[in-house]
């Protein structure tokens, strides 16, 4: 999982355009892999086994790796940078490396893109690495026995994959509704295991140059009126869009 | 017998408040002697309703001076010449008594009179059978008391001038002379007294035992101040709140102890006026039964309705009420905290609050780095880190920084302060939430969060004095952040405002628009701020009061975590909001954030136009005006 | 320069990239059919792309996981969401939309998705060759397809969806949105606050994380315009927000506004609408 910032109504970059300005910011798991989190958990809850959460980035994402492990995961590794992002190829390679430091796995989930950098990839290349079958945009998850069965949207309808596991599933928001962590949780996973490593940064292959907020931003609305008073107002602008 | 009975029964009931958590220690010794003084023998929350209250004065009076007749009876029964010495003796003693014997008895018929023919709704869901038993048994004391000592005459037996007493003398002319008479009310008084004594630790009469010490360990001032948890306990020690009645503090069992069922709380609880199924009394004897129980079942779905937690304002109407100082938002509170924090089991809508409290500091999910943004214009000195401290820290509060009409307040604030010539800051992005609403929508582990860092930010920053908008965050930062560390002179805006304008440094004009203002439970009951505004607005305009006020202030239904919550039933706002308009006033005068939003909401919902500001735009505009 | 680009049958979004590849010199445009497959099917792209300088599909779900197949399985580099190619530098889309970063993209071939509505449709012109994935690869597939029991509108392909957010407060609070939209044929969709606080089931949410609209009108009720929903709306054609605030960053993103509270506003707008009706 990845630890994102919170960015509300704006864009503002850091002074070298090489980030989002994160001071007074606050942080979560990025969306689709909090979902991720909580059907580990879920799955262990009902089948036994161990939930393992992992994340490449700065000391302070062991806030987002308590927080998973609050609401139950077991332990955690914490794949330390110095703040400077990673690309998404080597944010995989260093992922894969921690994966084969440790017991096979049955399943390795993740979310399907980052809110922040939004790359896709992360998870496919980590199953090719590992030599996996992978799924991904999933919206439903069950054990079948020794397989999976994934559902993904396909226009209005789902399409339904069987895999054998070991697998790697990327998942999407709406998986599930990740419960509220408890206090008890909260403390236990003060203590849980966290282990942490320095990885080596590879040069980037998708070198990022500079952010840019795009222009356009500062539109400004055209404001019809106030209160129900706008409403035939607001009707003649349907009619004109052709859609009243 | 009946002493074993009573003996047996009290050591069970005293077992049970011991077996209690620990409650913090009680200091302000004389304070808390005031208040068995003014309270409980002057009776002074039950005489607010003149006929109720001095109908049980009249009955608890009674009791008092009466007691000593209970010992010259018992004596009496053994050695039938023998009294207390001296007392026994006394003419105007027995007259006094004879005076108590007919009040007591006008109180017993008051009583039945309000509950056969009244019947008042506070009454809905107590026990008025017991009550029926009570008064019954009450009535037999007095009587058989009168009739013994007129016997005690006729039988020439009295040890004081029979005429001082007029009634029993008076009455002694019915009965013959002999003595058989005399033995046998002796001994009906003393049956009367000691079954009572047997029943009374069974019933809710038991609030003659408990009632004077719950009095004692109440909160003398502060009462808006929510007793901390500890989280940095081993395991077994740890407690998150009240899940069984194993979990309650013992002031907690003493309050459920000394219930009454007398309905008051319930009576001015603004959910249950609204048609919530709260009803504070209902609460308190919920969990009664529970701790008569032993129960090893949770107490929420158990005694005690899950909607009837989270109805709850925390407004304090109840405690106010409470003739026996209850203090029901504690149990509440330590209900919600169970289930927030241990059960994660609250009303969904209230999850992104949560959320959004913990990873964004403020309510409303808003980045921090927007909430100076109401300040761009006004010059406003944002105090950064290293800055020499101002005098006044501003702390503007998450509602004033983020929502539109609460802004209005922030803004009018500081351009008075500006003009007064007073030297202040705000802190900008680095004030967080003080993590109101999460404590008092029960986490409190995240409020314990927020409050360490604000307190870290504060005292790093040098700041001694703060002045706030929001009297939520005045609570908080006035009573509760002393216990982590921080101690700060806090002031709400009005009173530093009032200040201003008494010292001439602000000069509003005098004016003629009629305001009513409405107290924020916070601030004029938890609190005590009710002189404050009224002296700027007495000033601006022409102040009418609502029935609802100071003290007795009813309400705007944002309290308890309520500004993020759905109400079901009819809008504590909107009741309010009548009242507010009933008055005729042009305007409705405000002094915090949520009643600003709550009450302009009311206002609109019963559709009046009636304008609803802040005290401090209102002075603001009578300066400019000048 | 020779490109080759996935499309889709009958996809707007294939379209649009078959249009930005033309822009990039030769195209040889590829599809495939039958049970989607998706490792099946990039490793029949990689075969198919011997001698491109440029792989490009729509950065649409498919064409995102396809390509991420084909760069995992050539370990190369892969821009998704690119917005514009200069050279080798890349300009692709962060955060839904509201960011964008200029990245230098090393290695052959070059491999990038297109962002979706940030370049007009072209007709195929030339006909798309169709390949054929390896029958033996064992690789995960589509076993079936469900169709999902949806009543009304599907808020993907929705002309109209009539949104609510913080300022509804509660789900009772919907049904003025409901009404609205059942007079305009709409969609009804949530902001992510909704669907967390248990309002609206997930599939109604517009976002970043949520159902991203391409409708040609989005009204927005009582949202205040985060980015992450802003991600989701901004393919709408025009955009009217209904709001308390003012100052809420969703007038900087809509075309029209209407400040004022919505429980008075949209059963307005509804009444409004019954009566031109007659």
């Amino acid at each position: 999982m990845k630890r994102v910032p919170l960015t509300g109504g704006k864009m503002v970059l850091t002074a070298d355009e090489q980030a989002i300005e994160t001071r007074h910011l606050g942080f979560t798991i990025s969306p689709h892999e909090e979902c991720a989190v909580e059907e580990a958990v879920r799955l262990v809850e009902a089948n036994g086994g161990e939930t393992v959460v992992l994340t490449l980035g700065p000391a302070a994402a062991e806030e987002q790796l308590r927080d998973s492990m609050a609401i139950g995961a077991d332990r955690a590794v914490l794949l330390k940078t110095d703040g400077v992002e990673w690309d998404a190829q080597a944010t995989a390679g260093a992922i894969v490396d921690a994966i084969r430091a440790e017991e096979p796995f049955d399943l390795i989930l993740f979310g399907n893109e980052s809110a922040d950098a939004s790359n896709y990839q992360v998870g496919i290349r980590v199953a090719y690495a590992l030599g996996l079958p992978v799924v991904t945009g999933l919206k439903k998850i069950s054990l079948e026995g020794a397989q999976v069965r994934c559902e993904c949207d396909a226009g209005g309808a789902r399409d339904v994959y069987v895999v054998p596991m070991p697998a790697v599933l990327t998942v999407l928001e709406g998986l599930n509704l990740p419960r509220y962590p408890s206090v008890p949780g909260r403390l236990r996973a003060k203590s849980k295991p966290l282990a942490v490593s320095e990885p080596a940064r590879p040069p980037s292959q998708l070198e990022k140059l500079r952010l840019v907020v795009p222009a356009g931003q500062g539109k400004q609305a055209e404001i019809l009126g106030e209160g129900p008073s706008a409403a035939p107002r607001v009707v003649e602008v349907m009619q004109s869009l052709g859609v009243a | 017998m009946c002493g074993g009975l009573f003996a047996r029964r009290g050591l069970f009931l005293t077992r049970l408040v011991l077996a209690g958590k620990p409650s913090p220690p009680r200091g302000d010794v004389a304070a808390r002697a005031r208040n068995e003084v003014v309270l409980v023998l002057g009776q002074r929350k039950l005489l607010q309703r003149l006929v109720p209250g001095l109908m049980h004065a009249f009955i608890f009076w009674g009791f008092l001076v009466l007691f000593p007749t209970i010992v010259m009876a018992a004596i009496s029964a053994v050695d039938k010449h023998a009294t207390i010495p001296w007392l026994g003796h006394q003419g105007w003693f027995m007259a006094l008594v004879d005076v108590f014997v007919l009040l007591v008895l006008a109180g017993v018929v008051t009583a039945v009179a309000i509950r056969k023919v009244v019947r008042p709704q506070r009454f809905a869901g107590s026990h008025r059978g017991e009550a029926d038993l009570i008064l019954a048994l009450i009535a037999g004391v007095v009587l058989t008391l009168l009739c013994w000592h007129a016997a005690r005459i006729a039988a020439g037996l009295n040890e004081w001038p029979a005429h001082e007493s007029f009634l029993s003398n008076a009455l002694s002319r019915a009965f013959p002379h002999g003595p058989v008479l005399e033995r046998l009310f002796v001994w009906a008084h003393l049956c009367f007294i000691f079954g009572f004594l047997a029943y009374l630790p069974y019933s809710k009469h038991l609030h003659i035992a408990t009632a004077v010490a719950n009095v004692w360990l109440a909160r003398t001032r502060a009462r808006g101040k929510l007793l901390a948890l500890r989280f940095d306990l081993p395991d077994d020690e740890l407690r998150f709140g009240a899940g069984t009645v194993a979990d309650l503090t013992q002031k907690e069992i003493l309050d459920a102890f000394s219930c009454t069922e007398c309905g008051r709380c319930q009576d001015a609880c603004p959910a249950h006026a609204t048609g919530k199924i709260l009803s504070p009394k209902l609460l308190i004897m919920g969990i009664r039964d529970q701790v008569f129980a032993q129960s090893t079942e949770p107490i929420v779905g158990n005694g005690v309705p899950e909607e009837m937690i989270w109805d709850c304002v925390t407004c304090g109407a109840c405690v106010e009420a409470c003739p026996v100082s209850i203090e029901h938002i504690d149990h509440i509170v330590d209900l919600r905290r169970q289930r927030v924090m241990v059960d994660s089991q609250f009303p969904a809508e209230a999850e992104p609050m949560l959320r959004d409290v913990e990873r964004s500091a403020n309510p409303w999910g808003k980045p921090q780095t927007e909430r100076a943004a109401w300040a761009d214009e006004l010059g406003v000195r944002v105090l950064e880190p290293g800055d020499p401290a101002p005098e006044y820290l501003y702390w503007v509060g998450c509602a004033a920084s983020f929502d539109e009409r609460a802004k209005k307040s922030a803004e009018s604030t500081a351009k008075l302060l500006a003009k007064a010539g007073v030297d202040f800051a705000i802190l900008g992005p680095r004030e967080a939430c003080t993590g109101d609403p999460a404590r008092r929508m029960g986490n409190e582990y995240v409020f314990q969060g927020y409050a360490e860092q604000n307190v870290a930010t504060l005292n790093e920053s040098g700041v001694t004095k703060i002045v706030a908008s929001c009297p939520h965050c005045f609570n908080t930062l006035a009573n509760e952040y002393g216990d982590f560390g921080g101690n700060y002179e806090v002031l709400h805006h009005t009173e530093l405002l009032a200040e201003l304008v008494d010292s001439g440094r602000l000069q509003p004009k005098a004016g003629s628009e009629s305001i009513t203002y409405h107290d924020s439970c916070y601030l004029a009951r938890h609190n005590d701020v009710r002189l404050e505004p009224r002296k700027l607005l007495n000033v601006i305009g022409q102040p009418v009061e609502m029935k609802r006020s100071g003290k007795q202030t009813f309400c705007c239904g944002a309290g308890g975590a309520h500004m993020w919550m759905e109400e079901r039933g009819k809008p504590i706002s909107e009741e309010r909001a009548r009242e507010a308009v009933e008055t005729g006033a042009e305007t409705l005068a405000v002094a915090c954030p949520f009643c600003t939003v709550m009450l302009d909401d009311g206002v609109k919902g019963v559709g009046s136009a009636m304008r609803v500001a802040d005290v401090a735009t209102l002075l603001a505009e009578s300066i400019d005006a000048g | 320069m020779s490109t080759l680009v996935f499309v889709e049958p009958d996809d707007d979004l294939s379209l649009q990239a078959l249009a930005f590849a033309r822009t990039l010199g030769d195209v040889r445009a590829v599809s495939l059919d039958g049970a989607y497959a998706p490792a099946a099917w990039a490793a029949a792209i990689v075969s198919a792309a011997q001698g491109a300088d440029t792989i490009v599909a729509a950065g649409s779900d498919r064409g995102n996981e396809l390509l991420a197949h084909v760069a995992a399985r050539l370990d190369k580099p892969f821009a998704a969401n690119v917005t514009r190619i200069d050279g080798d530098v890349v300009t692709r889309i962060r955060w839904g939309g509201s960011l964008l970063e200029e990245a230098r993209l090393h290695g052959s071939p070059r491999i990038l998705t297109v962002a979706p509505h940030t370049h007009a449709a072209e007709a195929a012109g030339a006909p798309i060759e169709l390949l054929v994935p390896d029958a033996s690869d064992a690789s995960p597939r589509v076993l079936e397809r469900v169709e999902e029991q949806a009543g009304g509108v599907s808020l993907r392909d929705a002309k109209v969806v009539v949104s609510g957010g913080r300022g509804v407060g509660s789900a009772e609070g919907f049904a003025i949105i409901e009404e609205l939209a059942g007079l305009l044929g709409a969609a009804v969709g949530c902001s992510r606050v909704v669907t967390s606080a248990g309002w609206r089931p997930h599939a109604d949410q517009v976002g970043q994380t949520g159902t991203k609209i391409s409708a040609d009108l989005y009204v927005a009720c009582g949202i205040s315009g985060a980015t992450q929903h802003i991600a989701g709306a901004k393919g709408a054609k025009k955009i009217l927000a209904i709001n308390s605030d003012r100052e809420a960053p969703i007038f900087a993103s809509a075309d029209y506004g209407v400040i004022g509270d919505l429980h008075e506003i949209v059963p307005a707008i509804s009444a409004e609408l019954r009566k031109v009706r007659g």
